[in-house]
């Protein structure tokens, strides 16, 4: 059964769409041509990085890129991830900065 | 020497467009660098790649002065990897101006040998080219290398035959007459993607070590270990004189040059030769390393230029004694301590970076970012606005270079939205690309 998804970008700009069964998060965005960002397609590199805002969502591979305090604050690998149910989600390219700042400042 | 003998008139630019919110893939740049032309100093042709996400970065031929014109064999491919993506594209580089791409190695054909993390290409005699690979199929360690063969770009499959205790990976060099080959560490690349942590380099993640290997046998055979005087040991450069055995690595986090050779006994040894203070800064609660993360020697052999990304400065040393580098000048443009935050009207976003420099040691190029997620992190106007590509004039016989305020690339303006120049090449091999047999 297919989910819909809301993304909302933090320039707010907001976008629905529908992932299918099978589909990751990313693979409905790409056929919608939506325009969020990924890198490596398989959890590993973060670029893909949402905020599940609400919703229930399954990563159906390890996320590798997150550490628990991220998975924590709502943090999820959209390349990997599949919904259980309809979703708000945050996603752009800054949300991927929101993980590692600046150590030293 | 086999690389071509003039001056320099167009360059090859990666330009990744991941981690920003552009919705197209990265492309290949070709800048016009010859000044008699109507086009001088600007971006005259854009390759975008087949996807998007690759993050292209680093580059290669499929052959060099090593193996060029051996059997037939011309420069006339460039072999460009994704370093996100794992995809790797093969390139018609023959038209310098209008490169285009012939073949695509997709992700899951360098999955299958367990490896991941293109990074550094070199072609190597007997018809191969060989990629530092950083992580297995997963993004975890270990890392390896991938051979290819030079004729139909075919997998050959895991260049090395024995790892020994090799497990992190990142650039390597090799000098053939003497059978060696020595390669550096970054981090695994679940590490690093997702950007710079430092509880990561507490936790021991990130790499310390270079590694020597027997190019003939394929087997590693010793591990320098650096420790905190080498902290994220990426760049390696051995002179390009074929006799020479010693060279650098730029240990980027210590901000240190190490320099190591071979011993009478046939061990290698290493030793710091350059150590860059950190540096207080009124914005940062801690003290701002260089962060050494590019450096180059001259196709001479003479001089040594490195960029400290964090600070904003390019360095230029005289490394005629190789184990006392003299520091000659340097050059600020943009970082956290340059004076010059603009050239030509144009922000300078990020800092000196990947460096390039022309055969004849009269130019050296670079471009300001670093990687996608490191930059959303020290720099992260290069995330919305894309970097640049700058140049200083050097004069060899005073040991002096000076910024040419008149050129500036800006690739945010690149046609199709921003982009992050990184890594640059000349049509017909340069200082980073080419080793003599």
């Amino acid at each position: 059964m297919p989910h819909e998804i809301t993304l909302e970008w933090r320039d707010g700009r907001e976008a629905t769409v529908d992932v299918r069964e099978g589909e990751t998060v990313i693979d409905a965005t790409e056929r919608a041509s939506l325009g969020a960002p990924y890198g490596c397609l398989y959890g590993a590199c973060a670029t893909c990085t949402g905020r599940l805002l609400e919703g229930d969502l399954d990563h159906v591979e390890r996320p590798r890129a997150l550490k628990p305090q991220h998975r924590q604050d709502g943090y999820v690998l959209l390349c990997v991830a599949k919904p259980r149910s309809d979703c708000r989600i945050e996603v752009g390219a800054e949300i991927q900065a929101d993980l590692v700042t600046n150590p030293w400042n | 020497m086999r690389t071509e003998s003039e001056r320099e008139k167009t360059a090859f630019v990666m330009a990744p467009r991941v981690g920003m919110d552009v919705d197209k893939p990265d492309f290949i740049g070709v800048v016009d660098v010859d000044p008699d032309s109507d086009t001088y100093g600007e971006l005259i042709d854009t390759v975008e790649m087949p996807n998007k996400g690759d993050e292209l970065h680093h580059f290669g031929w499929n052959t060099c002065s090593s193996s060029c014109h051996a059997e037939g064999l011309t420069r006339d491919h460039l072999i460009v990897p994704g370093q996100r993506s794992s995809r790797i594209h093969i390139v018609d580089a023959s038209d310098p101006r209008n490169p285009a791409i012939e073949d695509v190695i997709e992700p899951e054909e360098v999955f299958e040998h367990d490896l991941s993390a293109p990074h550094t290409v070199h072609c190597v005699p007997e018809g191969k080219i060989v990629i530092s690979m950083l992580g297995n199929a997963d993004g975890e360690l270990p890392g390896g290398f991938l051979q290819l063969d030079q004729d139909d770009f075919s997998i050959d499959g895991h260049w090395e035959h024995d790892p020994g205790d090799m497990e992190m990976n990142y650039d390597y060099w090799y000098q053939p007459r003497h059978g060696v080959m020595i390669s550096s560490e970054w981090a695994a690349p679940e590490t690093y993607y997702p950007g710079f942590d430092l509880d990561d380099v507490e936790d021991g993640k990130y790499g310390d070590s270079i590694h020597i290997w027997d190019w003939e046998t394929k087997e590693h055979q010793q591990t320098l270990s650096f420790g905190e005087e080498g902290l994220i040991p990426l760049e390696v450069r051995m002179p390009h004189n074929p006799e020479e055995t010693e060279g650098y690595v730029g240990a980027a986090l210590s901000s240190n040059i190490l320099r190591f050779w071979e011993a009478d006994d046939g061990r290698w040894e290493w030793e710091k030769v350059i150590d860059i203070d950190s540096r207080e800064h009124s914005d940062w609660d801690m003290p701002v390393p260089g962060l050494v993360t590019d450096l180059l020697l001259s196709l001479d052999d003479q001089y040594l230029f490195f960029s400290n990304w964090l600070h904003g400065d390019v360095r230029m040393y005289d490394i005629s004694d190789t184990g006392n580098p003299r520091l000659v000048d340097q050059c600020w443009a943009g970082g956290n301590f340059a004076d010059r935050q603009t050239v030509d009207d144009h922000a300078v976003r990020g800092a000196p970076q990947m460096l390039q420099l022309s055969r004849d040691g009269r130019r050296l190029y670079w471009t300001s970012s670093l990687f996608s997620s490191w930059d959303n992190e020290f720099y992260p106007e290069i995330g919305e606005q894309g970097s640049l590509m700058l140049k200083a004039d050097v004069y060899p016989e005073e040991g002096r270079l000076e910024l040419d305020e008149d050129f500036v690339v800006d690739f945010g303006d690149a046609p199709g939205g921003p982009a992050r120049a990184h890594e640059i090449r000349w049509p017909g091999g340069d200082c980073t690309s080419d080793v003599w047999q």
